[in-house]
């Protein structure tokens, strides 16, 4: 199955994986996932604060991780 | 701390005693004074109405971050009362003056260009015709020479000077450039039909305010700047990539509203993001992390240098980039920047001039994703042609101007930044807010969105009344302290940093206040606004979204604003 991985405000994974132009990570996995499992995977540099799955926002990590999926995790962040 | 009262008509001044406003400050003190002095009725360029500049109730002390300063009056804009606050050097300088508000009233008998310079002497008024239609950054300028470097100054661009809807009020910051800006509600338009281009304010020769008991300030201080240090977004996501690290989030969660709110998702988004800005303002020699006014330890502003590594403009605010930038269609950060620049210098608002920009592409006045045609719309306000004359009156006049449907208004001012569709607690706060569409009002993005202080889910209609009508009140408060609305993603998280907050206004006052006194606060303040309204000719059908925010599914969620007329209408029956 096929995931991509934005990361942002300065969160960055310490492996080595395929990206696109944009930098998005690009992985391929032989068996599902859920999203707090993925994020192990990606060995971050820091703790994924907010979570968002294809738009929407989560609040539970056990959520399995359909084929095609976007996951953009953000560290806190604010503004306004 | 006095009220100075400058009457234009008769070219006075008079300080008075704050009597029956004593114990108000910032948004309280413009609130109360307009609601109870300023008949509704008037028409907002009149004699009638009046412009209140007032500072904080911790303006001028030794406590970070209360550099605020609030400008109210009968807004041009939206006919209803108006607060609207900025940052720089004005709140903390008038009020080392002593000086809790100055009221502009009146109007000249004959048409003239004033500057007003206060220093701890007094007050002076004087017609200075060579300062007509001066852009800010040429007339601060211009100011300096006068006057030297330092001083705070408050002023209007040519767009104020043109009584325009879109026109804002600029504040110096730290360096004494005109980079924070009042910029809701038309506020510019009224100091222009007052005659003030410019007030000066020199603190030369003053003390910070003593607080009552120093011991209980100092400490209570000291927490609340180690609650707002220790807090990940005030202690490091703020100041590493300023408000516009929103952007990206925005985006990805499909509340970004694109080509005047058509979308919720903008494709150049990361191109003008708050990471990519950050970047660049460090590979220019600019500065991503910079307090826009002495004393605030969170610094989100920062300064933007353009190619050639020269001073452009100051950061652009998440609002700015998003107003000018994705709702345009526009995703070339440069030239975002420079409009940026051309709105500080005009004198009007980011978010309505966006807002605008995108209801005339809309129009087919310029093509989605024109940035220099958008740019010229811009030297038209400078120039107060008759385009920029509709232009700078704001979307609801342009939309009129140019036969447009789908205008995003509320009270006749522009939607912020965050689709009310994808994000239905902010769309509860545009429709009830008493000053028209205005995000700052009660902003539910940081618990619909940020997941600051909890999480309501921002697609679901359930729970964002009382989630906006909280956050109203809390705010209500937080604008008359003077405090910067940024401490409040660290008071929402830390009780403790809260109660920091309520102990150095006590200790400063010799207050016991409470956290029901905080709430109760909150409540006079929109109780004034909200009655002003009323009286003005308000219903609860002005507390209503555009309808086709109502009809039109917005992408990537596909969904409608869902909150009910009636449920809307329980806002402030508290
Ligand atoms: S946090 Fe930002 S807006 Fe607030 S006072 Fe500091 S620089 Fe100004």
């Amino acid at each position: 199955m096929r995931i991509k991985v934005k990361l942002f405000g300065g969160l960055s994974s310490q492996r080595d994986f395929s990206k696109n132009e944009e930098g998005d990570i690009l992985l391929e996995l032989s068996k599902p996932v859920t999203v707090a499992q993925l994020i192990e995977l990606l060995e971050l540099n820091k703790k994924p604060f907010i979570v968002v799955l294809n738009g929407v926002i989560l609040n539970e990590l056990s959520t399995q991780i359909d084929s095609n999926s976007e996951l953009s995790l953000f560290p806190p962040i604010a503004g306004g | 701390m006095k009220i100075l009262r400058i009457n234009m008509t008769n070219l006075s001044v008079r300080f008075e005693e704050l009597g029956e406003y004593e114990g108000l400050g910032g948004r309280a003190l413009t609130s109360a004074i307009i609601s109870k002095e300023v008949d509704p009725l008037c028409h907002p360029l009149s004699a009638d109405n009046k412009l209140v500049i007032a500072c904080g109730l911790l303006g001028g002390t030794a406590a970070a971050m209360s550099g605020r300063v609030s400008v109210g009056c009968k807004s041009p804009l939206t006919g209803g009362i108006k607060e609207a606050n900025a940052g720089g050097q004005a709140g903390q300088v008038m009020a080392r003056l002593g000086i809790a508000a100055i009221v502009l009233e009146g109007k000249p008998k004959e048409e003239g260009t004033y500057k007003i310079y206060i220093n701890k002497e007094g007050a002076k008024i004087e017609n200075d015709n060579t300062l007509k239609m001066l852009p800010n950054y040429d007339l601060v300028e211009k100011i300096k020479k006068e006057f030297g470097e330092k001083i705070a100054c408050v002023s209007i661009g040519p767009a104020g000077e043109m009584k325009l809807s879109g026109a804002s009020v600029a504040v110096t910051d730290m360096e004494l450039r005109p980079t924070r800006h009042a910029g809701r509600g038309g506020v510019g338009a009224v100091m222009g039909s007052k005659g003030v281009k410019v007030i000066v304010l020199d603190d030369a020769g003053t003390t910070p305010r003593q607080p009552k008991n120093p011991e209980a300030f100092k400490d209570a201080n000291k927490r609340f700047v180690a609650g707002l240090q220790k807090h990940p977004v005030t202690g490091q996501g703020l100041p590493a990539y300023g408000t516009n690290v929103l952007t990206n989030i925005v985006n990805e969660v499909g509340a970004y509203p694109t080509y005047n709110f058509k979308e919720g998702r903008f494709a150049g988004a990361r191109k003008i993001s708050g990471e990519v800005q950050a970047e660049l303002e460090k590979q220019r020699g600019g500065n991503p992390t910079h307090g826009c006014h002495r004393g605030c330890v969170i610094r989100c502003s920062g300064i933007y240098h353009d190619k050639d590594g020269h001073y452009l403009t100051k950061q652009p605010e998440y609002e700015t980039v998003w107003a000018l930038g994705g709702n345009c269609g526009i995703d070339d950060i440069d030239k975002i920047a420079m409009m940026d620049y051309l709105c500080d210098n005009y004198g009007v608002d980011t978010i309505e001039m966006g807002a605008t920009i995108g209801v005339a592409m809309e129009a087919g006045i310029l093509k989605w994703g024109d940035a220099d045609g958008a740019i010229n719309l811009l030297h038209e306000i400078g120039k107060g042609s008759y385009l920029g004359r509709i232009i700078g009156n704001g979307a609801a006049f342009t939309g009129r101007a140019f036969g447009v449907e789908r205008v995003p208004v509320v009270k006749g001012q522009a939607l912020p930044a965050y689709d009310p569709r994808a994000v239905q607690g902010i769309g509860v706060t545009y429709a009830t807010s008493p000053m028209g569409a205005d995000h700052t009002a009660g902003y539910s993005i940081a618990l619909n969105v940020l997941k600051t202080g909890g999480f309501v889910d921002p697609l679901k209609p359930e729970g964002q009344v009382d989630l906006s009508r909280n956050l109203q009140i809390a705010t209500a408060f937080i604008d008359s302290t003077g405090m910067c609305l940024f401490i409040a993603f660290a008071l929402l998280d830390q009780p403790e940093t809260n109660q920091a907050l309520v102990d150095m206004i006590n200790a400063f006052y010799g207050w016991d206040m409470k956290d029901s006194d905080v709430v109760e606060y909150g409540k006079k303040v929109l109780k004034f606004e909200r009655d002003f309204n009323i009286r003005a000719g308000f219903t609860k059908q002005h507390d209503r979204l555009p309808r086709f925010f109502y009809k039109e599914p917005i992408p990537p969620h596909n969904v409608v604003f869902m909150v009910k007329d009636e449920e809307l209408d329980q806002l402030f029956n508290w």
